[in-house]
């Protein structure tokens, strides 16, 4: 600021003093710029801007000098204004100081006179502007650490995770909204309260061993149980710049849903390993019997248990088929092929699949299209075939010989609609909501010499669903099951 | 009611084993009933009880073996009816129903433990030696 060249104003209706002061402060260095009227000068002031100092004659025709002062003033209140006049009257100075005037040259005045005293008030400008800098800066400081301290309480208060410090002493300082929430009562305890007030000694626990022992950046976790929920205790130190333990700071974070997961996955597993478990036992069972030699006089028994064998390894291929393709459906990595089909042809041939096998059993096994049904729907052809081959493959199992099982096929212009209906054993409704559970069967004195893997249904409404379909269950024990599978028609 | 030669009850949910284990004690002069289901072999037993049952652990419930058995003793009829359990649910839902010796066995109100599969040299070894013991 200092090198910059000073600029100058000066308003006197008297041209032999603005060219005077002009020739005087220009030699001094000065950019000076003079106006012969108030009006011009505060044009001058407003248009040019950033004089630092303003030489007023007080009077002048037009605007006044105590006018004008008043009119810089207002627009600039670092300008150093002097006052030039004859009338050195005490009262006029009083007033010009009043309304900003920052000194006095009376006239006439020799060029030191004027040079010294308008040195000094571009000097004391800068000051005051440098002064007021510091000032907005530290107050723009002040203001900024006071957002950034409401800005950290406001995090720390949004974190979904508690948050509670500990200082040296063992003093509550610090805890978050999540942290009374999570603690039962804590909110009755004031800061400054010892530990102990936490009322939860496992956490306490943890925290004076990381009082104890601060090292590294998380010294202690565990999990803790608290209201039924599992969280997971952090603590941290707090270390001071020397190293030394200011205190230490708890972090809980629920984790219960992780664990819920964690259980239902090895639930789960522990299902299959059973649901496998089973099969492999009864196959090694039938095996180890023929290999004993116990049933070496009887060739027909020793057929029988081959045979069964052979039936439970092909349920269990099945089974694991069933359970690959529900877990590439979990994972994403099953791929369907949708195309507008008509699905009238994976229907007929899931009936002529499973009409071998209805004849056997001797039930009956039709199907009813009261009219052709004409409606495409955006359809993975063979995953349409597999629901129906489970519907009617159930629908066959759980059918007591000599009985029907009726396959109707209708359409309107929103939807086509498959029902597969058998007069079998039916289902209480506990049975009818578990039916499409994983590995759910129905376990009753008639179910008992039915192969089943539990996945069947479980892949039909999966498959359903990923056709954006639905299906329906409409059940009663010894009247028998109609399931209805309902997909959206194209356009 | 004695039986010659004894008479035994076989329960499993298990078409297969219920088949498999009934042929197997047949085939080595035992009397044999199967049942699938807890009820109605307990029907038949009020009839008339057996010598020895052979029971599956899991069948409708996951402890409907080990109430069975329970059922079983505290009827006066049936009470000292010999209990061998034949099962593949040895730690279902991170359970282990492994009993560890004779105080586990008490416990669970049996007198045997096999694994499915079993070893029918082993199991009707058991039988022979219950039986014996109980003079059945």
């Amino acid at each position: 600021m200092a090198d910059e060249v000073a600029r100058i104003l000066v308003v006197d209706d008297e041209l032999g003093m603005r060219e005077g002061c002009s020739k005087v402060l220009s030699s001094e260095g000065f950019e000076v710029e003079t106006a012969a009227d108030g009006l011009a000068g505060l044009e001058l002031f407003r248009k040019r801007g950033n004089f630092a100092v303003a030489l007023v004659d007080l009077k002048m025709p037009g605007m006044g000098g105590l006018e004008l002062i008043e009119h810089l003033r207002n627009h600039d209140e670092d300008v150093a204004i002097f006052v030039i006049t004859a009338y050195a009257a005490i009262d006029t100075a009083v007033e010009a100081t009043r309304r900003g005037a920052y000194g006095y040259i009376p006239k006439p005045f020799t060029p030191d006179e004027l040079v010294i005293p308008v040195r000094n008030g571009i000097e004391r400008r800068a000051l005051n502007i440098e002064a007021k800098r510091l000032r907005e800066e530290r107050e723009r400081r002040l203001l900024e650490l006071a957002r950034e301290r409401s800005k950290s309480s406001t995090i720390i208060n949004c974190m979904a995770d508690g948050v509670i410090v500990v200082n040296r002493d063992r003093q509550i300082v610090l805890r978050n909204n999540a942290a009374t929430r999570i603690i039962p009562d804590f909110e009755q305890v004031p800061l400054s309260s010892p530990l102990e007030r936490l009322g939860f000694d496992p956490l306490q626990k943890l925290i004076d061993e990381a009082l104890a022992e601060p090292s590294g950046p998380v010294i202690a976790s565990n999990e803790l149980i608290i209201d039924k929920s599992t969280y997971m205790a952090s603590i941290s130190p707090v270390l001071e710049p020397n190293g030394e333990a200011a205190g230490a700071v708890a972090v809980l974070r629920d984790i219960s849903a992780l664990k819920k997961l964690e259980t239902a996955k090895s639930m789960f597993i522990s299902m299959v390993a059973h649901e496998v478990k089973s099969p492999l036992a009864a196959i090694e069972g039938q095996l180890m019997a023929v290999l004993s030699g116990a049933t070496k006089d009887d060739r027909e028994h020793e057929t029988a248990l081959l045979e069964r064998a052979l039936l439970r390894a092909k349920n269990l291929r099945t089974m694991v088929n069933d359970l690959l393709n529900l877990t590439a459906m979990e994972t994403g990595n099953f791929t369907i092929r949708r195309l507008p089909i008509n699905v009238r042809e994976p229907v007929e041939a899931a009936i002529d699949a499973n009409r071998e096998k209805a004849g056997d059993l001797n039930i009956t096994l039709k199907l009813d299209m009261p009219a052709p049904v004409e409606s495409q729907v955006l359809a993975d052809r063979d995953s349409i075939f597999l629901i129906l081959m489970n519907l009617i493959d159930n629908a066959i199992k759980y059918t007591r010989p000599d009985g029907h099982v009726l396959v109707s096929f209708t359409d309107n212009s929103s939807y086509v609609k498959i029902a597969v209906k058998d007069d079998g054993i039916g289902m209480t409704p506990e049975q009818t909501d578990s039916v499409f559970d994983e590995f759910y069967r129905v376990k009753n004195e008639h179910t008992v010499n039915i192969p089943g893997t539990g996945l069947g249904l479980t892949l039909v409404k999966r498959l359903t669903e990923l056709h954006q379909g639905s299906i329906k269950i409409q059940s009663e024990p010894k009247k028998g099951s109609t399931f209805t599978l309902t997909l959206p028609t194209v356009g | 009611m004695t039986h010659q030669p004894p008479y035994l009850i076989v329960v499993d949910d298990d078409p297969d084993f219920l088949d498999l284990n009934r042929r197997m004690l047949e085939k080595a002069g035992y009397r044999v009933d199967s049942f699938s289901t807890v009820s109605s072999a307990i029907e038949a037993m009020r009839a008339d009880a057996p010598d020895l049952i052979v029971t599956d652990l899991m069948m409708e419930s996951l402890d409907s073996g080990f109430a069975f058995s329970e059922a079983l003793k505290s009827d006066p009829e049936l009470k000292d009816v010999p209990v061998i359990v034949v099962t593949a649910m040895t730690s279902q839902r991170g359970f282990d129903f492994r009993p560890h010796g004779e105080e586990d066995l008490a416990a669970m109100n049996i007198d045997a433990f096999f694994e499915k599969p079993v070893d029918y040299g082993k199991l009707l070894a058991k039988v022979g030696e219950i039986l014996n013991r109980t003079g059945g």
